[in-house]
């Protein structure tokens, strides 16, 4: 046998092998977006086949949420940093949901099946508050959740303008009330507390949700 | 006897445990005698070679006998499972012994909240002390508890008390308990409530006082605190906070 008729065999084989692992690679990857997509059923139920939400279930636009925010959400839903106080009535709902999603692949999955779907511009159901007065109180709320609103992974805040607005109405209600933000084991829901605390009354948080709108477009 | 597959830790547990065994003795010794006849008389009148089959009205007294003398017999045995019965329900639903303290259980889908006074005794003051789905009492104290509803029918259901009550939205029902065995034991939602009903579960826990006492110390400065300890018995024990800081950095 010369040498070239070894090295042939033995560099198909490499071939095959490579080709195999890149097949089982997306195989895997196929099979978690498919994981992300039967866990989803689980979601849609309440947030909407498009993850566009549902305003008389009060669940949230989810579509489009980064997938580090998902994930880091459902964590807090599961160990009760989020979700576990006597008044969250609609974080209570969401936490037996988060339980549905047993360990960290299956997080990610359904994480990364909510980030790729396309994101919702859902309509105005605020009135009242004014744009004007609430871009002054967003410069604050800037250097967080970006200029535009589209959130900051570094600072984990997440985009303001792919959900409704009377979700966020309600969440900054929650923070400022101390519903949400306020166990021991939130970290980023205690950076997001005392910004809500600053904003005084509601006809403030209707200003600054105004303007967050008008990134939105 | 029913106590070895569910545990029995509340005071009349006992009791509704006899009634199911009277009930069960009772309905199974006739339903061994009516299967022992009916198979009997299958073999006896089976199909035989030259005999043909007759039709039977029943309207005879003999054959009636059959039918008569059995359902005196069956309603004698009703009168011990009234009275039984009426004697059991009188006890845990009809009757209000003095409360020692009490709890009011809010219930909504899909949770369970319960709200007991804190060390002054009294329920609506400052130190009340709010706990999501895991309820902590006293061995050996009567409790008085007020069941609501935020939003559909739900259902307090706690086996090893032998206890059952709708929650309905809108009325708040009282109904008492007394828990004899310290311990840790499942509550169920069992009136289904929608989507999230059938993980609407939560623990209790039944102390002895001095634990009690030293929960009840633990948590009452902090009203609102519920404990994460219910989740950390469960099998799924949801990622480590650690985790969830990770998954927020990236
Ligand atoms: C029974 C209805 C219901 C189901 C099913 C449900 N959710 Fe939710 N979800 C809610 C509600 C209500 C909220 C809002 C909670 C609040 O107001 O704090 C929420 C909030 C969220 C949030 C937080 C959004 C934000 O902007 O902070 C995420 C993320 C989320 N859900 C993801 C999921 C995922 C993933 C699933 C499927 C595994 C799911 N939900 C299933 C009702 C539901
Ligand atoms: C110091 C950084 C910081 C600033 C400044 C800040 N936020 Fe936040 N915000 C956060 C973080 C972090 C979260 C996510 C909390 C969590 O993980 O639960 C958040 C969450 C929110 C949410 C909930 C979003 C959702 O999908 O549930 C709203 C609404 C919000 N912020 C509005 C505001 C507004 C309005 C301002 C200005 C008044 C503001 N934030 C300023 C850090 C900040
Ligand atoms: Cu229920």
């Amino acid at each position: 046998m010369s040498r070239a008729g070894y090295e042939l065999p033995r560099s198909a084989f490499h071939l095959a092998v490579a080709a195999l692992l890149l097949v089982g690679a997306s195989g895997r990857a196929a099979g978690d977006a498919a994981r992300g997509k039967e866990l989803f059923a689980n979601c849609a139920v309440c947030h909407g086949a498009s993850g566009e939400g549902n305003e008389k279930l009060k669940a949230p636009a989810i579509a489009a949420m980064p997938q580090w925010y998902v994930e880091a959400q459902l964590q807090k839903f599961q160990t009760g940093a989020r979700g576990a106080h006597p008044d969250d009535i609609e974080g209570l709902r969401m936490r037996p949901m988060s339980m549905t999603v047993k360990g960290e692949a299956n997080i990610s999955a359904v994480a990364a099946f909510v980030a790729a779907l396309a994101p919702v511009r859902p309509a105005a159901t605020l009135s009242g508050g004014d744009a004007n007065i609430g871009k002054a109180t967003y410069a604050v709320c800037a250097a967080c959740h970006g200029p535009a609103g589209e959130g900051n992974p570094a600072l984990k805040s997440p985009p303001l303008t792919q959900t409704q607005d009377w979700y966020l109405m309600a969440q900054l209600t929650k923070f400022k009330t101390g519903v949400r933000g306020t166990r021991p084991e939130d970290a980023s829901g205690a950076t997001m507390r005392p910004m809500a605390l600053m904003l005084a009354d509601e006809q403030a948080m209707k200003n600054v949700l105004a303007y967050v709108r008008t990134l939105a477009r | 006897m029913l106590t070895r597959y569910v545990e029995a830790a509340s005071s009349y547990a006992q009791d509704i445990d006899g009634l199911i065994t009277l009930i069960t003795v009772l309905v199974g010794f006739w339903f061994l005698v009516a299967q022992a006849v009916l198979f009997g008389l299958i073999f006896r009148f089976r199909a035989k070679q030259g005999v043909k089959a007759q039709y039977i009205s029943g309207e005879e007294k003999s054959q009636k006998r059959w039918v008569t003398i059995p359902h005196m017999l069956v309603l004698v045995c009703d009168v011990f499972i009234i009275v039984g019965a009426v004697r059991v329900w009188t006890d845990v639903k009809q009757t209000l012994p003095p409360a020692d303290h009490t709890v009011r259980i809010v219930s909504q889908q899909w949770a369970w909240t319960f709200i007991q006074p804190g060390p002054d005794g009294k329920l609506d003051t400052e130190d009340d002390i709010k706990t999501i789905d895991e309820l902590h009492v006293k061995e050996g104290a009567t409790y008085h508890f007020q069941l609501l509803s935020r939003d559909v029918l739900h259902s307090f259901s706690v086996p090893a008390f032998r206890l059952k009550q709708d929650a309905v939205p809108g009325r708040l029902i009282t109904g008492w308990f007394k828990p004899t065995r310290p311990g840790a034991y499942d509550i169920q939602c069992a009136e289904i409530c929608g989507i999230g009903h059938g993980i609407m579960a939560a623990r209790l826990f039944v102390e002895t006082p001095e634990e009690h006492q030293k929960w009840m110390e633990k948590l009452s400065p902090v009203a609102r605190a519920p404990t994460p300890q219910a989740e950390a018995e469960q099998e799924n024990t949801p990622p480590a906070e650690g985790a969830s800081a990770g998954a927020g950095a990236e």
